[in-house]
């Protein structure tokens, strides 16, 4: 597992403009340093190395909660942001214990814990209510994922979602399946595994001028379209045709 | 998404406050605000903003937007445009929500703000009523909405998106009709 | 609603969709079913026999491989209706003509009849029309009792309609600042009547 969580970064004794300059720099280097080094345990060598301060996982995690959020679909779960930002809380919470009580600064800290928290948690509760509702169609997508493919759930997610499976196939079972006649006591999951529905609208901003997205495909009455999305614009369209460019982040959800 | 959270986005917007205390700069996860010298103005996040007023801690700056002049224009220019103009902030309307029910005293002629704010939002919800209208009644499968800000966004989420995902169900019967007549 | 999820199989609306009724006319005897025609005394369903089926049962007995019955469209989705709906959809009661219009009649489609196509344009057709009336109906409702605004929706435009309702509750609700004040949760106070009710009982 992952060693060092980076060593205390104590704002409160922190006085002089020097050191704080220093140590606010050092800690910068130690979220980088985590960052990277998530990477390299998740990604391959061909990966790129992403430098990030804690502002800018911040930034992109709540990016991630509002993508997931708007789209029908479970996107790729976002582990090292989700992880990075739970360090960052804890290791903040420590600082609260030690600090001297009625400092001010202490509630102006909690404060952006608990809205940092309300981030992470509607994040995660977001991504369960997919996986509960689309459970075998996500198992299934996953067994027939390419091993250089990423896999869009965390550990703890697929083990939810395995056990979640598991406990509704044999509460139907017990609840109806076994009182039926024997030649429909089994359920098709080719049939009856519930979809998210991609074809579903949404609201999205561009944040990098992408060219020729097909987004309409040529029908007998009507001739294929294809829009130009330049940077800033804001538009409604269906899921589907923008899936990949919200995972690549050319586009976001809002 | 729920009001409150487009409420909470709007939050991360900076402000200028005029801080009654001296303190050295504050290291947020999200970034660091400060340093804070009495009686000088500087910019928080809003969310801030509002605890420290809640806590006598500051004087809010409105932001320069928020002005009976200012708005009464913008007003005019909304009413003579057939489209949507673009407004001064993205969040204008959580913005004005939370500053006048927080910060009434730091603002001029806050009713009178109050009015226009709304007027302006009614007008633009108006718009785009008759835009989505329009719009349902196109063939038309996509749309590009530039200068509508969240909020407006999220209150004809829930219709705007459901009706549309029924058009497509509808035109993709006729579609998928057509195709399977060609086998 | 339908569009939540493509082919819901534990759908609850699909279900009640799919056994709306047609009218069918037997084509090949159906030995010892006779009793499914109450004006027969047949063991046995006669070719030409006309009865209605649902749906679902129809659709497995006329397909392209299988046709023990043929299938017309029903009332509703015929040229005399269609004509009433092209002159003004708005006035028209939708939910007596069934109260799941849209998706049934998506679903009729599967049978290619010969009127299909027309029946397809007009279902989109009677959609945009009425769409302008639901949305402001469900924009000008604040606070009251909607059954009358609903009453002539089909279920497909019922949640439409809610859905309108929603976005703007949400929004006056927090407008007027409704949203900070922490309420109790529906499911806590019926589990405290249930509570009371379980101890009155005993």
């Amino acid at each position: 597992m992952r060693e060092p969580i980076f060593p205390v970064y104590n704002w409160i004794t922190v006085r002089t403009g020097n050191t704080q300059k220093c140590k606010q720099n050092k800690w910068r280097e130690l979220v980088k340093n985590i960052i990277m080094s998530e990477i390299i345990e998740y990604g391959e060598e061909n990966e790129e190395e992403i430098e990030l301060t804690a502002a800018e996982v911040l930034q992109q995690l709540e990016q991630a909660w509002l993508n997931e959020k708007f789209s029908p679909d479970l996107l790729e779960c976002k582990v090292e942001l989700v992880e990075c930002m739970i360090d960052q809380i804890t290791e903040m919470e420590e600082n609260i214990k030690r600090a001297k009580k009625g400092d001010f600064k202490i509630s102006i800290h909690r404060m952006e814990i608990d809205r940092i928290r309300y981030v992470l948690s509607s994040y995660l509760r977001c991504r369960l209510q997919k996986i509960e509702k689309y459970t075998t169609y996500i198992l299934e997508q996953d067994k027939q994922r390419k091993e250089e493919e990423p896999c869009k759930l965390s550990q703890e997610e697929f083990t939810f979602a395995k056990e979640y499976a598991e406990t509704l196939e044999e509460h139907l079972r017990n609840v109806a399946l076994r009182h039926m006649p024997p030649n429909l006591q089994t359920l098709d999951p080719k049939q009856t595994a519930v979809k998210p529905n991609l074809e579903k609208y949404v609201f999205m901003k561009v944040i990098e001028d992408t060219d020729g997205v097909l987004v309409e495909e040529e029908t007998l009455d009507t001739g294929e379209e294809i829009v130009d999305l330049q940077k800033g614009d804001q538009h409604i369209m269906r899921y589907k045709p923008i899936a990949s460019l919200v995972s690549s982040g050319a586009v976001t959800l809002i | 998404m729920d009001p409150a959270e487009v409420e909470f986005l709007a939050e991360k917007e900076e402000i200028s406050v005029v801080p009654n205390f001296t303190q050295d700069k504050i290291y947020l996860i999200g970034g660091d605000v400060g340093p804070f010298n009495a009686g000088l103005p500087v910019k928080v996040p809003l969310w801030m903003a509002i605890n420290l007023k809640q806590g006598q801690k500051c004087r809010i700056i409105p932001p320069d937007w928020m002005d009976t002049e200012r708005l009464q224009d913008k007003k005019q220019e909304e009413t003579d445009s057939k489209f949507f103009t673009e407004m001064p902030s993205p969040h204008f309307m959580e913005i004005t929500q939370l500053l006048l029910k927080c910060a009434t005293d730091d603002i001029p002629h806050a009713d009178e703000i109050r009015t226009l704010v709304k007027d302006i939002w009614d007008l633009r919800i108006a718009k785009l009523r008759s835009s989505i209208d329009t719009f349902l009644k196109s063939d038309a499968t996509h749309a590009k909405l530039n200068y509508l800000t969240l909020m407006e966004l999220n209150t004809a989420r829930p219709f705007l998106t459901k009706a549309l995902d029924q058009m497509h169900l509808l035109r993709s019967n006729l579609s998928g009709r057509i195709q399977s007549t060609q086998e | 609603m339908t569009s939540e999820s493509v082919d819901d199989y534990f759908s609850i609306s699909d279900i009640l969709t799919t056994q709306e009724r047609l009218p069918c006319k037997v084509e090949l005897p159906i030995y010892r079913l006779g009793y499914l025609d109450s004006s027969s005394t047949s063991d046995d369903l006669q070719p030409g026999t006309k009865l209605d089926l649902s749906f679902w049962m129809a659709r497995a007995l006329c397909s392209r491989k299988r046709h023990i019955v043929s299938v017309e469209m029903p009332r509703p989705y015929r040229e005399g209706y269609r004509e009433i709906l092209t002159a003004d959809a708005n006035v028209v009661d939708l939910h007596k003509l069934g109260p799941y219009y849209y998706s049934y009649g998506s679903q009729l489609l599967k049978f290619e009849l010969p009127e299909t196509a027309d029946v397809a344009k007009s279902l989109i057709k009677c959609f945009q029309t009425r769409i302008r009336k639901i949305m402001d109906s469900s924009q000008n409702a604040y606070n009251e009792d909607t059954t009358k605004l609903t009453a002539k929706l089909d279920e497909t435009e019922k949640c439409l309609f809610k859905a309108g309702q929603m976005g703007l509750n949400d929004f006056q609700r927090w407008e007027t600042r409704q949203t900070e004040k922490l309420t109790t949760s529906e499911m806590v106070r019926s589990h405290r009547k249930r509570k009371r009710a379980l101890m009155d009982d005993s």
